[in-house]
């Protein structure tokens, strides 16, 4: 058998033809495949791998508890509890413009409306809240009448898309104490998503707002935990690919002990209510509008108790807080009572400053502990005449006397002497203000509490500056004045010269007048350094963090801002002075501690009653006690109150009463001292 | 070719092959690509429901198994349809086209099974048969023997029967509802025309013809919306707002599946868009997927190029072919197999739309397997004797 292999085709030409395009339509289509493929495969590769990747990996976060906020004792101050919520899933419920998927869903909102008393449009505003990820539930009612949670549960097919479940939230054991040290926690916005260091945070997550929680966040906080599972098409698990534990926050120790914050923030609510009923000279009763109370370890610089008036309730910001309370707390007919004034309150200081400009001219070399300077009713320099606040002449005095009567004149003579000196130098050492500064003055302490502010400490520079922003503002004002009034020849004056520091300046800040702010918190920094040797500790709250076991992780250590530049005789001729004020008969601060049993715990202190024209002075006390060996620093401000050893001085008293266990159980709440405008 | 050397060498085992001889010259090419696009198939098939039938406590070869049953029946067919002489069977291609439309008939009475809607199997000793399949192969013969018996160019009543001839199956396939099927009798029969020698005139006639009876179906809404919807929505696959939960679902996992297999694939069985099952159909239809996720750019164009390897030789056997039905049955094979790998693959891969053709030899399906290894068999049949 044979057979021909290759035996050319008896096809004609149109055929062949035919056949050459069918081959041709092959390479082509198939070509047109492999291109795609090429495409799909190697150029886009890596984009389909994590598509695919995202296709079949779902990640389920879990919230880590948050840490604790314990007294230094160990009791609870913030602490979590599980609450019952109402919570509605927006994607069955709300479209994207925030209104009712459908009919359903509309009645579900009306029935869950009338159920928790709210209007509808408030609940749908909850629900469509766009700073929660809307693939989490959206808490909708926190701390729900179990009653309305059971109606919900039982009645599940009428609140299609709510489900009642129990969140952890924030719990106060001791109800609004120490509102203002603890902050609260709020939702994260939508801005700080989008910062970095907010980058393992989501829409939703709570964020500490004010306090501890805010200055702590990230030691509280802790960190969450994840899943991440596999899931087929379907959306049913099929793995868990890795899992991470959520790691509890750590709790934070602080300085503070309950007892005496809660006893100091009465102290202070008392003695500024019952103050109020103070009849000044002009008729009019007493503001004292609102105040501040520090209780500091005089060693540490701990912060043992602070308070705030008026103050706020935390409670009300758990699990969301409402727009009424939000709008009370920033009120200013209300005082602003979210506002924390011990650290971000800036008040002229008055005479409680007087140590610094006492310490100033020690180190200034113009007077010594011993050197004795006159205390005239008034100083006159260059036609103008400033006043002391006592109109008779006092003879002469050393500083520490000064101190205790708290002489202005005396400050104003050393105070213009120095500014005298300066002026000759070619290059003046601006000596008050560099002291200031060692003080802890002119700009925040550091302190572990958000919104510190750092007052101003004046000064040659600082006046220029000012002047140069203003001095427009000053030219056009005197332009348009009265001719040949008072008022345009200040302001012309101001126009001209108003850059100067001139004597009256430095004359004015010896007393802690004129243009020189604080906080109550620098001047409870600046006593401390009196009380601790001369060495100024940075004011904290936190003393520790410690895991939810009790393991210790970090302790703060005390932190050194400065050291006086005083000798031990100089620092011990202040010291004198403020004992001196407080327990010798004569001094402004005794008047108000009539009967305090000095001789189981002597007390120095300072008087202060800082003018803000046209207001009512603000009333000034800064003490530490034991004199001799000092544990504690207590410093009272009072907006408003009228004179420091009327309303700020019997307030300090109370609190160092209670510190030091010796307060008469038949004492009243609130005596007021006696009138002594210094 | 060196068998010819050896056919001359003397001994009785020589003479008693000598009545198998003529399969030595059978094409190596085409039986090799042909076991390797199967056994490409097979794995993939069974990596395809590996996961799928482990989660579900089911044993992990019962697709493979039932396909590789008709991997036996279809090599028993292809090797008797090498075997049978083509030009023998002419006498039996009237009875077989009639047989196989009686079958295509039967599937739209209630004797035909339904899945999902359309009508396409029937149950034939005891075996799931889908006469639409069969019908390729029933309408390629049938067409070649009406054009084998013309001299020179085809006239218009014989191009009219021919047309007549395609639009019967193509009719009840359509019904079933089947397009893409019926979509491959409209190619085929034009290949078909084409190669036959029909005037140019009459080819663009026909295409007009088409066109005019897509519109009218269209008005009519012979053809439903949704099956233009289907024929068009793949053209937005790459927009950014497309609906991919909806209709656009299977092409946009189909493309993630094989785009992220990257050159060199996931590896075999490590595909996770295939074992999470998120390609729908992706032992069927999309077959494809499977290999382009797992075996990457490298194991997705090496079957491209199997394919490639198969139209080439079956376009090369039909320009080498002595008889004109030769020459038909050949191109025709080549045409089907074009239009179906390039409409499977291209819808795979976003570029056409889903029409619901199995890939040839690849997807799971038994009627189609046997379908197409038959035709192989015609291929190498026709190959054989061309004499």
């Amino acid at each position: 058998m044979t057979f021909s292999v290759n035996v050319p085709a008896p096809l004609d030409r149109s055929t062949v033809l035919r056949l050459a395009f069918l081959a041709a339509l092959s390479v082509l289509l198939l070509g047109a495949l492999l291109a795609r493929l090429w495409f799909l495969q190697v150029l886009a590769g890596d984009r389909f791998a994590e598509l695919a990747d995202s296709n079949r990996l779902r990640t389920v976060v879990s919230q880590a508890p948050r840490g604790h906020i314990l007294a230094s004792d160990g009791s609870e101050l913030v602490v979590n509890r599980a609450a019952l919520a109402l919570t509605a899933d927006r994607q069955a419920l709300v479209d994207a413009a925030g209104a009712p998927r459908d009919e359903d869903a509309a009645r579900t909102v009306r029935r869950l409306a009338v159920l928790l008393g709210i209007d509808e449009t408030t609940l749908l505003r909850r629900i469509a809240d766009v700073r929660y990820s809307p693939f989490r539930p959206v808490p909708v009612a926190v701390d729900v009448d179990p009653r309305i949670v059971l109606t919900v549960r039982q009645n599940q097919e009428l609140f299609e898309g709510i489900s009642a479940e129990t969140i952890p939230v924030r719990d106060y054991p001791e109800g609004d104490l120490a509102a203002h040290l603890v902050g609260y926690l709020g939702q994260i916005s939508r801005d700080e998503l989008a910062e970095v260091r907010y980058a393992d945070y989501r829409g939703g997550d709570l964020i500490g707002r004010g306090g501890l929680e805010q200055s702590y966040e990230a030691e509280l906080r802790g960190r969450g935990g994840q899943e991440v599972f596999v899931v087929n098409r379907r959306g049913s698990v099929i793995d868990v690919q890795s899992r991470r534990d959520p790691q509890p926050g750590l709790d934070l120790v602080t300085w503070l002990d309950l007892d005496v914050q809660r006893a100091v923030e009465d102290a202070l609510a008392e003695g500024i209510v019952a103050s109020r009923s103070i009849l000044r000279p002009d008729g009019r009763f007493l503001p004292s509008t609102a105040g501040s109370a520090i209780v500091m370890d005089a060693r540490t610089g701990g912060i043992v108790a602070m308070a705030s008036y008026p103050t706020y309730d935390p409670t009300e910001f758990v699990g969301g807080v409402s727009t009424e309370y939000w709008t009370f707390v920033n009120d200013p007919a209300q005082g602003q009572p979210l506002n924390n004034r011990p650290i971000a309150g800036q008040y002229p200081p008055g005479s409680v400053y007087k140590i610094v400009s006492g310490a100033a001219m020690l180190e200034a070399d113009i007077v010594g502990p011993s050197t004795l300077v006159g205390c005239p009713g008034s100083y006159t320099v260059a036609d103008v005449t400033f006043r002391n606040w006592n109109p008779a002449n006092e003879g002469s005095m050393d500083l520490a006397t000064a101190l205790k009567r708290s002489c202005d004149t005396y400050f104003y003579e050393l105070a213009y002497r120095q500014w005298q000196a300066e002026e000759r130098a070619e290059t003046p050492d601006e000596i008050v203000q560099r002291v200031s500064r060692e003080f802890g003055l002119g700009e925040p302490l550091g302190i572990d509490l958000p919104g510190e502010r750092g007052g101003v400490v004046p000064g040659r520079e600082w006046r220029e500056e000012f002047w140069l922003r203003y001095r427009d503002g000053y030219c056009e004002r005197a332009s348009r004045a009265e001719p040949g009034s008072f008022e345009e020849e200040l302001l012309l004056d101001l126009c001209r010269f108003g850059g100067v520091w001139r004597g009256g300046d430095a004359i004015n800040m010896s007393i802690g007048q004129g243009d020189v702010l604080t906080t109550p918190l620098q001047m409870a920094a600046a006593y401390q350094a009196v009380a601790n040797d001369g060495v100024l500790l940075r004011p904290t709250v936190g003393r520790e963090l410690r895991e939810d076991d009790g393991t210790l992780v970090r302790t703060i250590e005390p932190e050194v801002v400065s050291e006086l530049d005083l000798t031990e005789a100089e620092l011990r001729s202040i010291q004198r002075g403020l004992e001196r004020t407080v327990m010798e008969p004569g001094g402004t601060g005794f008047g108000a501690f009539l009967g305090f049993p000095f001789d189981e715990v002597p007390v120095a202190g300072k008087t202060g009653t800082a003018e803000r024209k046209p207001r009512v002075p603000y009333a000034w006390f800064a003490a530490y006690a034991p004199a001799d060996d000092p544990r504690y620093v207590v410093v009272v401000s009072v907006e408003e109150g009228g004179g420091g050893s009327q309303t700020a001085a019997p307030i300090a008293r109370r609190i160092l009463e209670t510190l030091f266990d010796v307060r008469r159980a038949d004492a009243p709440a609130f005596v007021a001292g006696p009138e002594i405008l210094d | 070719m060196p068998s010819i050397a050896r056919t001359a060498r003397p001994g009785r085992l020589a003479r008693a092959l000598g009545v198998l001889a003529p399969l030595r010259a059978v094409d190596p090419l085409i039986v090799a690509s042909t076991f390797a696009l199967i056994t490409i198939g097979m794995v993939a098939i069974y990596s395809s429901k590996l996961a799928t039938l482990t989660a579900q406590g089911l044993p992990t070869t019962a697709f493979l198994s039932r396909q590789l049953i008709a991997g036996g029946v279809g090599l028993v067919l292809l090797v008797a349809a090498t075997v049978f002489d083509y030009r023998r069977l002419r006498a039996f291609i009237p009875v077989g086209f009639l047989a196989t439309l009686l079958l295509l008939v039967l599937v739209l009475t209630p004797l035909g099974t339904s899945v999902r809607g359309s009508q396409r199997w029937i149950s034939l000793l005891g075996f799931q048969v889908q006469p639409s399949e069969l019908m390729k192969i029933a309408l390629l013969l049938a067409l070649a023997m009406l054009f084998n018996e013309t001299e020179g160019v085809p006239g218009l009543g014989r191009t009219a029967f021919a047309v007549l001839l395609a639009i019967i199956p193509l009719g009840l396939v359509f019904a079933q509802p089947d397009l893409g099927t019926s979509l491959v009798y409209l190619w085929l029969t034009g290949i078909v025309l084409l190669v036959s020698g029909v005037r140019v005139r009459y080819l663009l006639m026909l295409a007009g013809m088409g066109a005019a009876t897509f519109v009218l179906g269209l008005r009519t809404e012979l053809i439903r919306d949704y099956q233009v919807q289907r024929l068009t929505v793949f053209l937005g696959a790459d927009a950014p707002d497309a609906d991919f939960a909806g209709a656009l679902f299977q092409t946009r996992q189909s493309m993630i599946a094989i785009g992220s297999g990257g050159t060199y694939g996931r590896g075999l069985f490590e595909g996770t868009q295939t074992a999470l099952a998120y390609v729908p159909d992706n032992h069927t239809d999309f077959i494809f997927t499977v290999i382009g996720e797992e075996l990457g750019f490298i194991g997705a164009a090496s079957v491209l190029a199997l394919f490639g390897v198969l139209i080439w030789r079956a376009v090369r056997i039909a320009a080498q072919a002595v008889d004109r039905d030769a020459m038909i049955i050949a191109a025709g094979v080549a045409g089907i197999l074009l239009m179906q790998v390039f409409v499977n693959v291209g819808m795979t891969l976003g570029i056409m739309p889903v029409t619901g053709l199995p890939l040839p030899f690849l997807s799971y399906g038994g009627t189609s397997l046997l379908s197409w290894m038959a035709m192989m068999g015609l291929l190498l049949n026709v190959n054989l004797r061309r004499r």
